[in-house]
């Protein structure tokens, strides 16, 4: 055992072919083992008498696992076809029924699926002879001889076929590997690759929603129906209160409208601070506000989620995902938590026919940093 | 001739006498004239007519004297660094800080929380009316807060409530020991109250932002998800604190990797 063989396929092992063709399978089966290092220690059946009732026992339990499994496959086609499955609201009749539909489906094929697996476990279990096997393990890379006799069979290979002196066609499958690699590359990261600075000053990251060009930007109140535009006055809000406001154009169409209520970088916090508020003004955002009125942008500039739990007392934003705190009434600076940057202050004022317009975009990024940002 | 002046005397005078009479007349009329359209027209006096306080009012100024004055002061505005201003906040304010118990609160922390309710209905309807007519405010609805729609009511909750009371009402985390308190156990009058009036921290919901009828609407899906309307609200069975993934995922994680590591035992096993 401490000399390494050759693998016991010694040519001394092997049998000739007149030994070979006497061989029944249970002795080639046995041959193979000898040949692959691998003796069978213990092989005894698992029912040494056939025929007892504990076998019987053993294979009605296996043959049930089975039956269950197609019981329920057949149940499941059944179901699929015929159980009422058109919705119903709850409380009224055929409730019951429907909302089984779905449970009744998934519970018949999974148990098909499961009778099938246990079965065969389960068959595996209580008829598979436990043998017990021992199989030599060899150390060490393998014999000298195979090592080199192989490497040079390699090198002679590639000597004759020429490879080598044909440099044409060598620099040409190249160039043809080369250009299949970069297809491959080139299918699987274009999609990610995007310049964000195309349309230069232009650009999603430095323009929202709220941008004007040449038009009035209504702040609108999302009522749970986008196709119901409410755009929001002063009078509409009592003093330490908010609500969610999206942008609005009469040109928009109805579409349009709509999407500007899901595009990330739109929802605003309209808040109305209670008189007597003491207010800090960030320079060069002073007269954004109207009056006690005061519009943020809702996206949070640590991670960009929804800040709007807002504390009317302590005026305080809080978000919900990394615990940024912002101070409502000093520009909605950084308090507590990761986030760095103020929320982006929208400047608004109402037009003459006492909507809230915003005057133009907000003049800092919304929502989290980026390398080409300014600090804070 | 004198029959000619004995018949024009008593013309003339006659003319006279009428034309007394008749710029009498006319004095009269313009007098009564002047007078109705200075009664029609004249400034209605802008001071405050002192009324008499109700019987209500007066027994919510005794017990508001009882037990709100040390925070609120003698008259309503306020006690620097103990309780703000009531002035204002009105009844609905009153019937909801009193009736779940948050009022009065036993001590200053950084939220005065549910407690068993210290006043009668009647008691609290006095402290209203008291808080009331002393600067008025949102009142409490008298009308019925049923039968509101569910579908928009849950639209309206997720864009206005869920943010800080979770998507289910359960409550969550605000900062400095403040908390979004669990919704799932007051009533209807409690909740609209508390839109109307922004209790602590809460921001105020006024009826031009979300409409009675939109109110109604969120006190439905509040009721919903409770299953006060006897509907299915946890068509899994178990709603797990309602509190979403975080719990969700443990069970699951205990659960489905315990099965499969039951299965993978019993596969293993020696029959």
């Amino acid at each position: 055992m401490s000399e390494p063989t050759d693998h016991g396929r010694g040519p001394s092992d092997a049998p000739s072919d007149a030994e070979l063709a006497e061989l029944t399978p249970r002795e080639l089966e046995q041959l193979g083992y000898r040949l692959d290092d691998v003796e069978i220690v213990d092989n005894s059946p698992k029912w040494p008498i056939s025929g007892t009732r504990a076998e019987k026992r053993a294979e009605r339990n296996v043959a049930a696992w089975f039956a269950l499994s197609a019981l329920s496959g057949l149940a499941f086609v059944v179901i699929f076809i015929v159980w009422p499955w058109e919705y119903r609201n709850p409380g009224t009749e055929g409730y019951l029924l429907y909302s089984l539909y779905t449970p009744l489906i998934g519970v018949t094929f999974g148990l098909s699926i499961l009778g099938l697996g246990v079965g065969a476990i389960a068959y595996a279990k209580k008829f598979f002879p436990e043998d017990v096997a021992v199989q030599q393990r060899h150390d060490g890379p393998s014999p000298d001889l195979e090592r080199r006799t192989a490497a040079a069979r390699l090198t002679e290979a590639g000597r004759t076929s020429g490879i080598g002196r044909r440099s044409l066609i060598k620099r040409t499958a190249g160039l043809g590997a080369g250009a299949f690699g970069l297809g491959t590359g080139v299918l699987t990261l274009g999609g990610l690759l995007e310049n964000p600075w195309a349309e230069g000053d232009e650009s999603p990251l430095w323009v929202t929603d709220w941008a004007p060009h040449g038009e009035k930007v209504y702040l609108r109140q999302d009522v749970g129906d986008p196709h119901e535009v409410v755009r929001m006055r002063p009078g509409d809000m009592s003093a330490g209160s908010l609500v969610s406001v999206f942008p609005y154009k009469e040109s928009w169409s109805e579409e349009k409208a709509k999407e500007a209520l899901h595009h990330a970088d739109n929802p605003v916090m309209l808040i109305r601070l209670r008189p007597g508020t003491p207010v800090v003004e960030r320079k060069g955002q002073t007269g954004f506000n109207y009056g006690d009125f005061y519009a943020f942008s809702k996206i949070c500039t640590h991670m960009g989620c929804p800040t709007s739990l807002y504390e009317s007392q302590t005026q305080r934003l809080l978000c919900p995902c990394h615990q940024s705190q912002f101070l409502a009434n000093e520009y909605a600076r950084p308090v507590f938590g990761p986030a760095t940057r103020s929320l982006p202050q929208l400047p608004i004022t109402v037009d003459d026919e006492g909507y809230f317009v915003a005057e133009h975009d907000f003049t800092r990024p919304v929502g989290p940093a980026f390398w080409e940002l300014d600090a804070t | 001739m004198t029959s000619t002046t004995s018949t024009t005397r008593p013309r003339r005078a006659r003319g006279r006498l009428r034309r007394r009479v008749s710029g009498l007349l006319a004095l009269v009329i313009a007098l009564l004239s002047v007078g109705t359209l200075y009664t029609l027209f004249a400034p209605q006096p802008q001071t405050a007519q002192a009324q008499e306080p109700s019987a209500q009012v007066r027994e919510g100024e005794q017990l508001y004297n009882n037990a709100c004055i040390t925070c609120h002061g003698t008259n309503l505005q306020g006690v620097e660094g103990q309780g703000p201003s009531l002035i204002g906040v009105g009844e609905a304010a009153v019937f909801f800080q009193v009736s779940t118990g948050r009022m009065p609160a036993v001590r200053q922390e950084a939220q005065a929380g549910e407690k068993p309710v210290r006043f009668s209905q009647e008691q609290i309807d006095a402290l209203g009316a008291y808080v009331q007519a002393n600067g008025g405010g949102p009142t409490v609805p008298r009308a019925d807060l049923g039968g509101g729609d569910v579908a928009p009511g849950g639209q309206l909750f997720r864009l206005n409530c869920a943010s800080c009371h979770n998507f289910t009402g359960e409550g969550g985390a605000l900062s400095s020991g403040k908390y979004a308190p669990d919704i799932s156990r007051v009533n209807a009058e409690q909740i609209y109250t508390a839109m109307t009036s922004g209790p602590q921290n809460m921001p105020k919901f006024s009826d031009r932002q979300l409409t009675p009828e939109e109110k109604r609407d969120i006190i439905a899906y509040i009721e919903t998800m409770r299953g006060d309307t006897g509907t299915a609200t946890n068509p899994g069975g178990w709603g797990l604190g309602n509190i979403g993934p975080a719990s969700e995922g443990l069970i699951a994680f205990v659960v489905g990797i315990g099965a499969l590591v039951g299965v993978a035992v019993w596969i293993g096993a020696k029959a």
